[in-house]
């Protein structure tokens, strides 16, 4: 669909052509501007693109937050008066909605926006609008979802909205009704997202590298991409079911009407299992990068590291009824995906293995990005050997929606996920940005992050396997045991701990806001890189490499700066990223034809939201947000993905051989 | 050179590793016990029973493997963070891994979760048995309490069903099977001393394992996010010795007599005719013409039942078994009662002195100020104007004076 | 940015919409005239649209073809459409509705495929330019509308032959058109190179085989179970009393959740009736469940002949002074069969002066007693 790149035929004699007039379609003209709001609002670029995502998932990163300190706010003492029981029910349901969908999600979508197609050596994604639809897309849903906060209340059935308590009877407020049409809105961003990386990933890789020269961030993105792909169907089915039983009357989790009410549960867990993958594995790639740069060592066995990671994406299909060992499956398959879920313990345990023998017998050089990849390979085996405690099906039917399950997943989710994009802001921010983020606060962040997680979640092990239940807003001094190290004193440990993040997220954002502010500009290659991203300017251009380099090597950046020698076997830099840098500028492609940014993308995703609201509380709402829909998905087919020069007002100077098109 | 270092490095390691590991595995089972709480009535580590001995003697290894193996790990990541910090040393050879420990690395975990994966397997299905059992119970949730009732079964006494609710009653070393189901929402049934968890769930019968070595009370609590006050729907498991049992099945199948004329239990009878009838059953109790008097909870309640309070007084607690009928120390009596005493205490029931009247009349004056509640007269639309827990009824101090005299003849 | 003619729509869309809002504000209750009013708004809307998407057409900015250059425009199959759309409608008008609609389909279609071709020739002196302007317009709307056609061709025919021939017959041809549909495709995949005339040719015989087929089926109607076990309300089971089909789906019930699930077994054994409850393993003649909660027993039927089980559960006034008696039965099953009863008893068994039983109708003294605590 885009016109990434269009080379002029050298020595082909000039012939004249048909009059074939050039401005034709469309009755809006093409969105122009190069700066202020607009160039972020109708632009279809990658890296823009990536940034915005990456803001709003920081901004629902803070409002999770926010609702992670309140739960905790309330569960300090015995008998917690912050909030209520129905608001408790909402806050923790949409503190998990949000950080799933709303953060972890959307800012691994904004690494594999920003980073997959400088990785390969391309220049945009395959598809640059549907990206940009992707990205209003998820906006829409994520106002969708947490609008219920001002419409009679949130969703209040837990995360996972087990029928038939997600039921019109038992949840009459719309709460539901937004969680379940905000998330099919969000699943079509992650599904259109999908498919467009898959296709840039396979078919636009620079020259010469082949999928087994693919960095592995690249990679782990593929499998996720993969994951998405055949996960969110299944459930925008489930919430589709949902909603039209809430909406319309259906009766598909109605017991009195027949059903049976596992049915949701099945199909929330085929989902649900392998969104546990699509949260980790980015950020497994995010430190997969990390820790060789930091270590001056290529990963540690590649290609198991992609294999494992492929591995995890297949038999991460067959778990899901392991979150269902108390469901009352039947102990035939209980056992079954007991020991499923063993089994894809091996390949979470070889990326481990990996990681450690990556440092192992490196240059160790601790910066701020290696401080938080280091944190994730700790925690995140903290949280896969709990896992392995529940794995077996006896014990989990004792821990499983208890405290211990808690503190089990924040190991992976937290630990894993999250410091994982931690590294991935202070690895990519002198790339993205152009300035390097502060060392030294980054570590304080870092100590901060640690501490407070810690705190936080590793009592929770031990009050979850003395019998404290989940999603409770209120426990009791009786039951909370006796001593001074009962349940009372850890549950108050981990509310303090769960300060301590937050100051240690707030040392973050005021770092970016320091960063923002400062005007030392970062050097071109601040770590000495290794993968392609780095070989180009900081941040990149517009068609981010000047020339489309050619692949020889795993770590193609690094190979082109450092070169063994014959004789000593000694490694030595041959080449600075300066050098680099220039030769390409030498060697720059000429008529690079970038995109053109459009107005449809955002007009097509605002119709979803209205569709949402309308099915909601009136009808024909919803019939005008569909027919937003049809006029812009006509516009947007009418409109070539690529502006001919002269579509633009003014008519862009010169002869139509300019270096760049113009760019929005 | 660098590989022969690392030769070097390994064999040291291992020694340092053994080291590290067995100091940290001391220190951290002894930091892991001391930051234990004591007596945490639901504590998952403390089997009172075969079925949750069985779970106990599977995790415990586990967990120990578990243990050692992130201490070595973390010995690992720790030793080489240390060792191999940049202190200017050449840039390392650029090796892409070692397949031979790559694929020992995939195997040698995977043979230990194969040999947990064994027993894991014997214990599932030892779990899921049904063929052994000496006694069933119905056990039904409903938002935001569990009922429990007993189908006739001679060999215990049990000639015609019983029904009762909050606490469960079961004869001490006896193989008790549940038969959960649920009455609305999926709920489920755990009393970790007993037993693992056991959803119950609306249209499918599930069964569950119980039985406890000695006397005694366990605690429990619904753990399947159930609405809003899954937080106070709790439960409690009574063990009695096999006499005391005999004892409890007697008083149970007895009716609820009529309390004596001009009494204030008496006029209490008269409000709870008017008022609690409507969805509380009491068996034995008559209307005014001498028929009896049958409550209609499922014209008034979504789930269709409210407890049956033919014999509250037994119960010791109220509400979901999140409050006490007991005063704090009549309760405190009766929990730490030898397992010898416990019978005899907790065949007492409430009695007069024993009542905790504070709480009952709270309760009588406002239910759902307490516990959260599906309530309110003006929000029942989308529940056809039914209840989902208990209303507040609006009672005067003088009825709930006269009501709590009734309640409390119902032993 | 606004052309005069999509200023002009919009002004009449604007206009337009003012007149429906006083409409409804001063006339209350006429449905019809909303009705008109709003239509009108959204085809003008919709014209107005095009207008503004087209540019009125103004397709010649930057261009200065002269008409005498332009290349003679090619054949068009649109007023052929168009012709039969109308004889079509004429003929409908005698003969049946369905005639009628297809024609002004046809006549839709091709008038609005005339009208965009007639544009597009206009559109430059470049024939291929002007076929790919054509192309932009049309084809997000001839591309859904063709599919939907395609799928409906194959759908709507196959589904009036499955519902028409027996069930047995159902399976062998739903076999051997998956396996013709894979042979097909394993031709084409391994001759790449097939001459489009053949390709065209085997899909063209292949959809009017289908076609013909589903004529016929429809012609034939459906089969005579689907048709009595409607007439018989087979879908909602609600009567115990004789069956008259001998169509009845008697497994519709045996679900593997509900199987899964059971709280008792009940046996009609050489004429004797016994319950099996869960857990407890001696034969019973008396079991307990709980009140207000959907329960399963499944029913064997090891005696010979055709029997149910029928479960009655007191009475029930239904209206002032009628009294209902409350039961519900499984199926007629032969010897060796069984079949799930899923039910729910709101009263315990003390409201009731008879108590709940579990019988065999025709059997008199064999009973299971359902005690409801």
């Amino acid at each position: 669909m885009a016109i990434i790149e269009r080379p002029v035929p050298v020595g082909v004699p000039d012939i004249p052509a048909p009059a074939t007039p050039t401005r034709t379609f469309g009755a809006l003209r093409r969105p122009v501007a190069t700066t202020g709001w607009k160039s972020w609002v109708f632009t279809v670029d990658h890296k823009k693109l990536g940034i915005m995502y990456g803001a709003v998932a920081m901004f629902f990163f803070i409002v999770g937050g926010i609702e992670a300190v309140l739960i905790r706010l309330q569960l300090a003492a015995p008998n917690g008066k912050v909030l209520s029981a129905d608001v408790y029910n909402q806050m923790f349901t949409m503190h998990a909605t949000t950080m799933v969908f709303l953060f972890v999600m959307p800012m691994a979508a904004a690494f594999a926006n920003y980073f997959v197609p400088l990785q390969i050596g391309a220049r945009d994604v395959a598809f640059p609008r549907i990206n940009a639809f992707g990205f209003w897309t998820l906006v829409g849903g994520g106002i969708i979802v947490n609008l219920s906060w001002f419409f009679g209340g949130a969703a209040d059935g837990g995360w996972f909205m087990y029928a038939p308590n997600s039921g019109p009877v038992f949840s009459p407020s719309n709460g539901v009704d937004f969680w379940a049409l905000g998330l099919q809105i969000t699943g079509i961003a992650s599904l259109t997202g999908a498919v467009n990386l898959i296709v840039t990933v396979l078919n636009m890789r620079a020259p010469g590298m082949s999928l087994m020269k693919m960095p592995v961030f690249t990679w782990l993105q593929l499998v996720v991409q993969f994951l998405l792909l055949f996960a969110i169907p299944v459930i925008t089915v489930a919430l589709f079911l949902l909603s039209f039983q809430r909406s319309f009357g259906a009766t598909f989790f109605d017991v009195s009407a027949g059903a049976d009410p596992l049915l949701w549960q099945h199909l929330f867990w085929i989902f649900g299992h392998p969104e546990v993958y699509i949260l980790v594995l980015p950020s497994f790639g995010i430190i997969s990068e990390v820790l060789p740069v930091f270590s001056k060592k290529p990963l540690f066995g590649y290609p198991f590291v992609v294999f494992s990671g492929a591995a995890i994406g297949f038999v991460g299909w067959g778990v899901w009824a392991h979150h269902m060992f108390a469901s009352g499956l039947g102990p035939v398959s209980v056992a079954v995906f007991s020991i499923a879920t063993m089994a894809i313990a091996v390949p979470t345990g070889v990326k481990i293995v990996n990681w450690t023998m990556t440092i192992w017998g490196g240059k160790l050089n601790f910066t701020a990005a290696m401080h938080f990849a280091i944190g994730l390979v700790v925690l995140f085996t903290i949280g896969g050997l709990s896992g392995v405690t529940h794995a077996v099906a006896p014990s989990d039917t004792q821990q499983t929606d208890t405290y211990y399950i808690v503190a089990h997943f924040h190991y992976v989710l937290f630990g894993g996920a999250i410091f994982g994009l931690f590294a991935g802001f202070y690895y990519w921010w002198p790339k993205m940005f152009g300035k390097q983020l502060n060392e030294r606060l980054g570590k304080a962040n870092f100590w901060l992050m640690v501490i407070g997680m810690n705190m936080t979640f590793g009592p929770m092990h031990m009050i979850g396997l003395q019998g404290q239940p989940r999603r409770m807003y209120v426990w009791t001094e009786a039951r909370a045991g006796e001593g001074f190290f009962n349940l009372a004193f850890w549950n108050r440990v981990a509310s303090i701990g769960s300060l301590v993040l937050s100051i240690g997220v707030l040392l973050f954002l005021i770092n970016v806001v320091k960063t923002a502010r400062s005007k030392q500009v970062a050097p071109l290659d601040p770590w000495d890189a290794r993968t392609l991203e780095w070989m180009t300017t900081s941040p990149p251009k517009e068609h981010n490499f000047d020339a489309i380099p050619t692949v020889h090597h795993l770590d193609e950046f690094f190979h082109r700066k450092y070169a063994q020698d014959p004789v000593t076997h000694e490694i030595k830099q041959v080449a600075t990223a300066e050098d680099i840098m220039r030769d390409q500028e030498a060697n720059a492609d000429k008529h690079i034809h970038m995109p053109s940014p459009s107005y449809w993308p955002i007009i097509l995703a605002g119709g979803l939201p209205v569709i949402a609201l309308g099915v909601i509380y009136a009808i024909p709402v919803a019939i005008v947000g569909a027919a937003i829909v049809v006029l812009a998905m006509y516009g947007w087919s009418l409109e070539p993905s690529t502006a001919p020069d002269t579509d633009f007002d003014p008519p862009a100077s010169g002869d139509g051989t300019k270096e760049l098109a113009p760019l929005g | 050179m660098i590989r022969h270092s690392n030769k070097r490095n390994a064999v040291r390691m291992s020694k340092t590793v053994r080291r590290i590991s067995a100091a940290a595995a001391g220190l951290s089972a002894v930091a892991l016990l001391a930051g234990c709480a004591k007596n945490a009535p639901q504590d998952t580590w403390q089997p009172k029973g075969p079925n949750a001995q069985k779970i106990d003697d599977l995790q415990k290894p586990v967990f120990a493997i578990a243990g050692i193996v992130g201490i070595i790990v973390f010995a690992a990541i720790g030793y080489a963070l240390f060792k191999f910090k940049d202190r200017g040393q050449p840039i390392p050879e650029q090796t892409h891994g070692k397949p031979v420990l790559e694929i020992g690395m995939t195997i040698l975990p995977a043979v230990i979760l194969a040999g947990i994966g064994i027993f894991t397997f014997q214990t599932i299905f030892d779990l899921a048995k049904t063929d052994d059992t000496e006694m069933v119970i119905n056990v039904t949730g409903q938002q935001w309490w569990w009922e429990y009732d007993y189908p006739v079964q001679e060999q215990y006494g049990i000639t015609d069903p019983i029904i009762t609710s909050g606490q469960l009653v079961i004869p001490s070393g006896t193989k008790v099977l549940l038969r959960e189901t649920s009455r609305d929402v999926i709920h489920s049934y755990w009393i970790p001393a007993l037993n693992g968890k056991r959803d119950a769930v609306p249209g499918r019968v599930h069964t569950l394992r119980l039985e406890a070595d000695e006397p005694g009370i366990y605690a429990g609590q619904c753990t399947e996010f159930c609405g809003l006050s899954h937080a106070v729907m709790r439960m409690e498991t009574v063990a009695l010795s096999k006499d005391d049992f005999a004892a409890w099945v007697k008083g149970q199948l007895s009716l609820a007599a009529s309390p004596t004329e001009g009494s204030l239990a008496q006029e209490g009878e008269s409000v709870f005719l008017n008022q609690c009838v409507r969805c509380h059953q009491v068996n034995g109790l008559k209307k005014a013409d001498g028929s009896p008097a049958i409550a209609a909870p499922e014209d008034n309640v979504w789930s269709g039942a409210a407890p049956n309070l033919t014999h509250l007084m037994s119960r010791n607690t109220f509400a979901g078994a999140s409050w006490n009928l007991l005063t704090k120390q009549c309760r405190k009596d009766v929990w730490e009662a030898s397992s010898e005493e416990f019978g005899k205490r907790y065949l007492a029931g409430v009695t007069e002195e024993c009542l905790n009247q504070t709480d009952l009349r709270r309760w009588l004056r406002n239910a759902p100020a307490m516990k959260p509640m599906y309530a309110d007269p003006t929000k029942l639309e989308e529940t056809g104007g039914k209840y989902r827990g208990m209303p507040n009824l609006g009672l005067s101090e003088d009825d709930i004076d006269k009501l709590v005299a009734y309640l409390a003849t119902l032993k | 940015m606004f052309t005069n003619g999509s200023k002009y729509l919009i002004g009449v869309t604007g206009f337009s919409a003012v007149v429906l809002v006083l409409y409804i504000a001063l006339v209350d209750g006429a449905v019809g005239g909303v009705v008109a009013l709003s239509s009108i708004m959204l085809a003008v809307g919709l014209l107005a649209g095009l207008a503004l998407f087209n540019r009125d057409g103004d397709v010649q900015v930057g261009d200065v073809a002269a008409p005498a250059n332009a290349e003679s425009v090619g054949s068009s199959l649109w007023p052929l459409v168009s012709t039969v759309g109308i004889v079509a409608m004429g003929i409908g008008l005698i003969t049946h509705e369905i005639v009628f609609l297809l024609g002004l389909v046809g006549l839709v279609a091709g008038f609005v495929e005339w009208v965009i071709q007639g544009w597009s020739e206009s559109a430059s002196s470049d024939r291929r330019y002007n076929a790919s302007v054509r192309g932009r317009l049309i084809h997000p709307l001839e591309f859904p509308v063709l599919a939907a056609v395609g799928a409906a061709v194959i759908v709507v025919p196959f589904s009036r032959i499955m519902l028409a021939i027996s069930k047995t017959a159902g399976a062998i041809v739903f076999i051997l058109v998956g396996c013709a549909v894979l042979a097909g495709g394993v031709v084409f995949a391994l001759r790449p190179n097939l001459k489009k005339t053949v390709v065209i040719g085997l899909c063209a015989v292949g959809a009017v085989g289908v076609v013909a087929g589903g004529i016929a089926g429809a012609s034939a109607g459906k089969r005579d179970q689907l048709v009595e076990a409607n007439e018989e309300d087979h879908f909602a089971h609600k009567e115990c009393g004789e069956e008259k089909s001998k169509y009845f789906d008697f497994n519709a019930e045996a679900k593997v959740s509900m199987r899964s699930n059971p709280t008792a077994t009940i046996e009609f054994i050489g004429g004797k009736l016994q319950a099996r409850e869960l857990g407890l393993n001696a034969p019973r003649t008396r079991i307990t469940i709980q009140k207000s909660a959907n329960i399963s027993v499944i029913f064997r039927n090891k005696t010979e002949g055709e029997h149910r089980l029928t479960l009655h559960y007191g009475e029930k006034e239904v209206q002032e002074g009628v009294v209902e008696e409350l039961h519900t039965c499984t199926q007629m099953i032969e010897e060796g069969e069984e079949q799930i009863l899923t039910f729910r008893i709101d009263k315990p068994s003390i409201a009731s002066e008879k108590p709940y039983t579990f019988s065999v109708p025709g059997v008199d003294d064999q009973s299971i007693e359902v005690f409801v605590p």
